[in-house]
């Protein structure tokens, strides 16, 4: 970025972006500084690209005119803790209105290829039409500036996406990488596809241990484009940390969503994946295709029980402090820590163990190191699954695929391994596809055509509202269980005042967990954005943006085709409530429909302030 | 009176899963989770009965404290 203000908001155009355009067809490669249009512009990620995607009116996602968008945001690669974010926006091929229209979509990953990306100077990159031949992108740091170079990726076809990195890692040195599995390169038969992201810890230990860019089908976009991956090499940047930076960093660590996931030992909880021992209580782990059955089986992936039999270690990306993850491995007989197995963050392991009836955790395990691997989205690929083995319990007479039950492991890798291939696209196009084809819709665990997080809907309305995916453009989804809040108006004010702004984090470079609670609307950005940029800003003109930004993510969901109707739960929990959950019950039909009536009121009302045109 | 203090999480690390305590009539939730050293960064949610409760309700004989960590999850 080239800043020559410290007033963002009065001056975004003295704040300049620089932006490569590579046109796949031709291999032209354009590389100019774009003065900034608004906060939004200044602030990046989705807050810029869906601006950029509202200009282009697109239906179906493979399409030449369709771009692929990647970029940071404004503190990705700062001193910043968690800094590394990395967005990839387009059209998705998944998440599509009944009409068949594609929407436009972003999705957010960690690992160090945002900072390196960052760091070669450059902002954005905005891949135009499609490569004939298959390519990977290298973006390089020179001292004239960055580079960007198309490269033959003949010798990466085929490769997982953990492969692929390696492979590129031996021939790129200080580089980091984001690739696509074979899922991406079948993107005809997979739209579910992600983006893996190298880390520190992947490249050192060689290792699978990987961050994605999951939702929406960014990968299968990326395949589509005949882009295997991209490499981004620079030098390390790490500037000192001022006494500021230092000061919000403790506030993180120690503020109320960081410290319930820091290490067990260092007084935390362990990580996402404790949310089992929180949500179990009130039977709301989702189990069997989100269907609670009030028994103890969840209790099975506690940790408590896993470490029994498997090595645990906490684990973080480059530079960060809050350790939101875990690592399993194999456990030796002497104890010491043997083959390594797959990351443990909560969705992936609730959607690929406890819901699809898979209680082991090394099974567990298993399968989402062959999603990482093929590069699936977690979520899609498990609830997709979950609905498959739902409609053979329904079914006994007419069994899908191979006949696959909850818990059947084998059977499930199978289904795995060939929506992987490009060889199972019933799975492969999701679960809004496949129940589609099936005529069972109400099983369905999707909300505008992409499945739910590890949350169930019986605990959380919002999943309607929110933009790009359930738990990241909604911060809703813990409420009911955290809160008990269960009155529709304490609902409505969630969902259209204080929820929404989680979708802020994925517009600045930073993971929600930075502060979970209140968004990037804080005086602990504002202390960030003056220690880095010298930027003089208020916490409100920050929300202000952030909520433009969700509201023009919800103009934009209504002009490809989404009527109202379509915001709406999975039928099965409204008609079917279920008497296992102990919580007070806000999904029954009076409910919703007062939420429903409430909450459009207030978007309604500034939406029609929003005129696409003129973006 | 007599409570019975379910805990969750991590909160059973070193102490217990479920226990009956005895206590002086009109103790809130709070002397509870202080005699127990509960960190409260790491505290969210306070059940009596089932019900979402504040740290200084005050407890009643029979009553079941659950306590749970924070959800934050992703
Ligand atoms: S919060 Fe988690 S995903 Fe984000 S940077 Fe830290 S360790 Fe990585």
């Amino acid at each position: 970025m080239k800043i020559q203000t410290t007033d963002p908001v009065a001056h975004p155009e003295r704040i300049f972006y620089r932006r490569c355009t590579v046109d796949l067809k031709t291999g032209s490669i354009k590389i100019e500084d774009i003065p900034c249009r608004n906060l939004e512009d200044v602030l990046g990620g989705f807050g810029r690209s869906f601006q950029q995607l509202a200009e282009r009116e697109i239906k179906t996602a493979y399409c030449a005119e369709n771009p692929l968008i990647v970029n940071t945001g404004l503190l990705t690669g700062s001193s910043a803790m968690t800094g590394l974010r990395t967005y990839f926006s387009s059209y998705s091929p998944i998440k599509k209105s009944k009409q068949g229209m594609s929407a436009a979509m972003w999705s957010a990953g960690s690992g160090k290829f945002g900072a390196k990306f960052k760091w070669t100077g450059l902002d954005e990159l905005i891949f135009e039409n499609r490569s004939e031949k298959p390519v990977y992108v290298l973006i390089k740091e020179t001292i004239n500036g960055p580079e960007v170079e198309l490269k033959s990726a003949d010798h990466l076809l085929g490769l997982s996406t953990h492969k692929k990195i390696m492979t590129l890692h031996q021939a790129h040195n200080d580089a980091h990488f984001a690739a696509i599995g074979q899922a991406g390169e079948n993107w005809q038969n997979v739209t579910m596809g992600s983006v893996a992201l190298s880390t520190v810890n992947q490249l050192k230990s060689g290792d699978d241990k990987l961050r994605f860019a999951g939702r929406g089908g960014m990968g299968s976009m990326m395949g589509y484009k005949n882009i295997l991956a991209l490499v981004a090499q620079s030098e390390d940047k790490n500037l000192p940390i001022s006494d500021a930076v230092k000061k919000v960093h403790t506030q993180v660590i120690k503020g109320g969503g960081a410290a319930r996931l820091q290490p067990i030992k260092r007084g935390g909880g362990g990580g996402t994946w404790a949310a089992y021992d929180v949500m179990q209580p009130f039977n709301a782990v989702p189990i069997n295709n989100y269907r609670p059955q009030g028994n103890d089986l969840p209790e099975e992936l506690f940790r408590e029980n896993v470490e029994k039999n498997y090595d645990i270690q906490s684990a973080a990306c480059y530079r960060c402090g809050i350790t939101c993850h875990n690592y399993i491995s194999e456990k030796n007989a002497d104890g010491s820590r043997g083959e390594f197995i797959a990351k443990f963050d909560y969705e992936p392991l609730n959607l690929l163990g406890t819901n699809i009836g898979i209680h082991e955790a090394g099974q567990a395990g298993r399968l989402i190191q062959l999603c990482d691997n093929y590069g699936m989205d977690a979520i899609s690929l498990g609830v997709t699954v979950s609905y498959a083995l739902s409609y053979n319990e329904r079914h006994p007479e007419n069994l899908l695929f191979n006949g696959a039950n909850f818990g059947d492991y084998e059977k499930i890798c199978e289904l795995v391994i060939l929506a992987g291939e490009g060889k199972l696209p019933d799975i492969g196009k999701g679960s809004k596809y496949l129940s589609e084809l099936m005529g069972e819709t109400d099983y369905a665990y999707h909300i505008k055509g992409l499945e739910l997080a590890a949350y169930l809907p019986e605990t959380n309305p919002g999943y309607c509202w929110a933009i790009a995916g359930g738990h990241m453009s909604m911060g809703s989804y813990g409420t009911l269980i955290r809160e008990g809040i269960s009155d529709v108006n304490s609902w409505v004010k969630v969902i259209t005042e204080d929820k929404l702004h989680i979708v802020g984090f994925d517009m600045i470079g930073l993971c929600k967990f930075f502060d979970i609670t209140q968004g990037i609307g804080t005086q602990m950005v504002v202390d960030c954005l003056k220690s880095e940029f010298d930027f003089e800003i208020k916490p409100e003109k920050i929300k202000d943006a952030v909520r433009r930004s969700f509201l023009l993510g919800l103009a934009l969901e209504l002009r490809q085709g989404y009527t109202k109707s379509e915001y709406c739960l999975p039928a099965e929990v409204v008609n079917n409530p279920n008497p296992h959950i102990k919580l007070p019950n806000i999904t029954n039909k009076e409910f919703i429909a007062a939420l429903d009536e409430k909450v459009w009121n207030v978007f309604d009302a500034e939406l029609l302030k929003i005129n696409l045109n003129k973006i | 009176m007599q409570i019975t203090v379910s805990l969750h999480g991590v909160f059973r690390i070193d102490r217990f899963k479920q226990k009956m305590l005895k206590y002086r009539e009109d103790s809130s939730a709070q002397k509870i989770i202080d005699d127990l050293k509960i960190p409260v960064k790491l505290l969210g949610i306070i059940l009596i009965n089932g019900t979402h409760a504040k740290a200084d309700d005050i407890l009643h004989d029979g009553d079941t404290l659950m306590l749970l960590p924070l959800l934050e999850g992703g």
